[in-house]
């Protein structure tokens, strides 16, 4: 196999678009990242949206992609895995640059929620769970969350600002973040002080509806694109896992058994350890999920999540920063590009184009990528030139 | 959203929505809830229907308070996790109750409800959810 | 119609949701008098109730008293004005609910509150002819009333079902006689696609209310070769708390014959189980070897009137589910703007 560096990345600011479409931002994005690449040509489009049919009336949705950036009779694909759909087509572009089928893959994700209604978008969101046992009694995905919620604090007899400080800490990292969609700071009175969604739950440890669009371009070891130049990142390991849909068919749902497998498969296949990691980008969907992925992947032990990031151990300038321009909830989460915001922002840290939010002598990074709670996982590896 | 209110996709789950009708596994035991060829444990084809107790154990609940489309009639209403005593647990609306009726521990029953319909002239959709036993 | 034979009421079960609403609330929005209201209180459906999920609830009760094993249901007939579909039967719903496999007679049936005694009538013909083994009779409504109108104090909530089937282990009661008498009678109506009924003010009591049930009973007793004093218990139809007790008077019937099987003035009019509700509620504390009638009336108008003999198999049978004041007892109480919202009164919503 090749090796497969990302060596270029766009993305749009994440918020309200009204005047474009679905297929804009995805092209805004994707000439972004061709530039910011230097590549001539691109080989294979990957396009990531979880939710294009519903909300654009869309199927087929590469070929369009393809034409809005003139590149006729590209081979190109729709990659859908409910919200880590951006990590899935970045897996399979891996996969067809690393075989030698595509030279320059270019890997876009875009997803417009903004037109939804509140009520419609939980229509839509909920269908990460599985709708024919929960989506269709109204059974929502914040209703879940709340219920993990429950539990983490029962079990672990803990107050609820262990787990409501993980917003605040994304606001503190999104502050000032040009492409974020809430780029300013809140307090943990402000998130306990808001609206209730499904109790514990409150609104501000909530991600929100929004547009954007972020794209990656691959490139093999052989194309020797900017690597000279010090801007190609490798992608050390990809790993995506499945698991039961319901987290309470599973032994423990505090336990996310696709976060940790794929978190030890993609390390194993980047052959570093948790420890070498610099920066980690996990899916904080709702704030409860961050204590869990990071426990599940071993990064915290079982209920010690919130006392690391007490610690300042998740902090820019911490051990190991976590979503250091704002995660879900501060950055946004527009759905099927989700993870492809994560890549290009592991990508800035690691060749030291974060700015304000930049990390010293980053040299390998991690996102983790999360559908629904757990039902689908995903963990990809990226290591700078030093180490690449 | 409108597509959810095809009948043939609540009609063939019915004996789940209507009586709480699993496939237990002959096998190793799992309770599988949808129909499926196989366990998703052991991946026997061995599967017994098998209608879930009446009665159950509330684990947890919340209150829906921003609900989807299709529920949003209903809303506030409360979502609960309910444990079997071989251990299943299935997350279900829990109906006939205010949050304060409800404690984290206690017996809730099965009941048939109706769960949302498509406007004054598409289908009623019916199905389980469970509520503090009248004794 | 006669004496029937070989049939027995081998479960019983009714069902009231959990909401109330004071006639004196809906009252205080229509500026009525507080002084001449019809009944104390009414029962309001949940959001997520109707017709056919309460008929679920009773006849769940009333197939735990009889132990009867579903696929033993030959038919299920459910009574209703309040049917949530114009076409589409609600005994399917409610026999695949209860799991009653597919060889089963289903009918709905519509009388205005007659319905659900209808159903009783034909079980038993069906059972007593031996062509079914046991069935379900059901009356369940959500009734209605026009915001404002006078029916809006009564029409109420709810359900009961009796499971009836050939005597002989245990049953509850034997049905002994029935009666019905029917003519066309315009006191009530409400035509097709319309929401909420007419009626005639007094014209619905003495020609109708009232000549109905007191020629179905007094040709139910002649027949039987019964005096009131025989009997012991007499339910009626209410459509308030008035009605039945005037019944009864022109009848001479003692008050405390009477008084158990009315729950009008607590739950308000429940339709087509307004009759069987009583019957439920006097089968909760009957002993066995008592003499029951039970008389429904439906606007339009008729009535069924029964002679039912209450067994030894009840006090055993009774324990098996909760009793009907159990259900009353719950109550909580709305407001008339959360009460317009649960019955769908709230257009453009």
């Amino acid at each position: 196999m090749r090796s497969v560096h990302v060596v270029g990345v766009g993305y749009t600011r994440v918020g309200e678009h009204w005047g474009d479409s679905l297929t804009e931002l995805m092209a805004e994005a994707s000439l972004a990242a061709i530039e910011d690449a230097g590549v001539e040509r691109v080989d294979g489009i990957y396009v990531a949206s979880t939710f294009c049919e519903v909300t654009n009336n869309q199927a087929g949705i590469s070929a369009l992609v393809a034409e809005a950036l003139g590149l006729r009779s590209v081979y190109g694909v729709r990659v859908e895995g409910g919200e880590s759909s951006g990590l899935m087509a970045l897996m399979e572009a891996y996969a067809a640059v690393a075989s030698g089928l595509v030279d320059f893959a270019l890997v876009v994700g875009g997803e417009k929620l903004s037109d939804l209604l509140p009520d419609e978008f939980n229509s839509v969101h909920s269908m990460t769970l599985p709708y024919d046992s929960m989506g269709y009694a109204g059974v929502t995905p914040a209703s879940i969350a709340a219920l993990l919620y429950k539990t983490y604090l029962e079990r672990y007899e803990v107050p609820q600002e262990f787990v409501a400080q993980f917003p605040v800490l994304m606001h503190n990292n999104a502050e000032g973040v040009s492409h974020a969609q809430f780029p300013f700071k809140v307090k943990l009175e402000d998130v306990l002080g808001s609206p209730e969604v499904a109790p514990p739950l409150r609104r501000l440890e909530c991600s929100a509806p929004c547009d954007g669009a972020a794209a990656v371009v691959l490139a093999s070891d052989d194309s020797q694109t900017r690597r000279l130049s010090g801007q190609a990142v490798r992608i050390g390991g990809i790993s995506i896992r499945t698991d039961y849909v319901s987290p309470f068919d599973r032994e423990d749902p505090l336990f996310m058994t696709s976060v940790a497998l794929s978190v030890d498969e993609a390390l194993l296949r980047s052959g570093i350890s948790r420890s070498e990691l610099n920066v980690l980008e996990v899916h904080d969907s709702f704030s409860i999920l961050a204590p869990l992925i990071l426990e599940s992947g071993g990064f915290s032990s079982r209920s010690e999540s919130g006392p690391d990031v007490k610690s300042g151990k998740y902090s820019l300038g911490g051990e190991l920063p976590i979503n250091t321009f704002g995660g879900l909830k501060a950055r946004g989460h527009p759905i099927g590009a989700t993870a492809l915001y994560q890549v290009a922002e592991v990508y800035l840290q690691l060749t030291g184009r974060a700015g304000k939010k930049q990390v010293d002598r980053t040299k390998a990074g991690a996102i983790i990528s999360v559908s629904g709670f757990g039902t689908i996982a995903g963990t990809a590896v990226m290591l700078s030139g030093e180490m690449g | 959203m409108r597509f959810n209110f095809r009948p043939q996709n609540h009609w063939r789950f019915k004996r789940f929505r209507y009586r709480t009708e699993v496939l237990r596994c002959a096998n190793c035991g799992t309770v599988n809830v949808t129909t499926r060829p196989v366990c998703r444990r052991c991946r026997s084809r061995n599967l017994q229907r098998e209608e879930l107790p009446e009665r159950g154990r509330l684990v947890a609940f919340t209150t829906v308070k921003s609900p989807t489309e299709e529920h949003k009639e209903l809303a506030p209403y409360i979502v609960g996790l309910v444990e079997f005593e071989d251990g299943t647990r299935i997350v279900t609306q829990i109906t006939d109750a205010d949050p304060e009726d409800l404690k984290t521990g206690m017996i809730v029953e099965r009941v048939l409800r109706k769960i949302t319909h498509d406007g004054d002239a598409g289908i009623i959709i019916y199905g389980f959810k469970f509520r503090p036993p009248i004794t | 119609m006669a004496r029937i034979r070989n049939v027995a009421i081998l479960g019983y079960g009714g069902y009231v949701p959990r909401l109330r609403i004071k006639a004196t609330e809906i009252a205080r929005i229509w500026g009525r008098e507080e002084d001449a209201l019809p009944v104390r209180e009414k029962s309001v459906n949940e959001l997520d109730e109707d017709a056919i999920t309460m008929a679920v609830e009773a006849a769940k009760y009333a197939m735990r008293r009889a132990g009867i094993d579903p696929s033993e249901i030959g038919a299920v007939n459910v009574g209703s004005e309040s049917h949530p579909y114009a076409v589409k039967p609600s005994g399917t719903v409610v026999a695949e609910a209860l799991g009653i496999p597919p060889n089963f007679l289903a009918a709905d049936l519509e009388f205005a509150c007659k319905a659900g005694t209808e159903s009783l009538q034909m079980i038993s013909g069906l059972v007593s002819a031996g062509i079914i083994k046991a069935g379900l009779a059901i009356g369940a409504d959500t009734a209605q009333g026009r915001p404002g109108d006078a029916l809006e104090f009564t029409a109420a909530a709810g359900a009961a079902a009796l499971v009836v089937g050939r005597p002989g282990n245990g049953e509850v009661a034997s049905i002994e006689y029935a009666r019905s008498y029917v003519t066309d009678t315009p006191d009530f109506w409400r035509r097709a696609h319309e929401r909420y009924p007419s009626h005639t003010f007094r014209f619905t009591g003495e020609p109708a209310y009232f000549h109905h049930t007191l020629s179905a009973v007094k040709g139910l007793l002649e027949e039987a070769g019964l005096k009131v004093a025989d009997v012991d218990y007499f339910i009626f139809h209410q459509p308030n708390y008035k009605f039945p007790l005037a019944a009864a008077k022109v009848l001479q019937i003692p008050k405390e014959k009477v008084e158990q099987g009315v729950v009008t003035h607590l739950i308000g009019n429940t339709y087509a189980a307004s009759s069987l509700m009583g019957l439920v509620r006097v089968l909760d504390v009957a002993r066995p070897g008592q003499l029951i009638v039970l008389t429904s009336f439906g606007s339009g108008a008729g009535s069924d009137s029964f002679l039912i003999e209450t067994k030894e198999g009840l006090p055993e049978k009774r324990a098996k589910a909760p009793l009907l004041d159990a259900l009353i007892s719950r109550a909580k109480y709305v407001d008339y703007a959360t009460y317009l919202r649960h019955r769908d009164k709230i257009r453009g919503a």
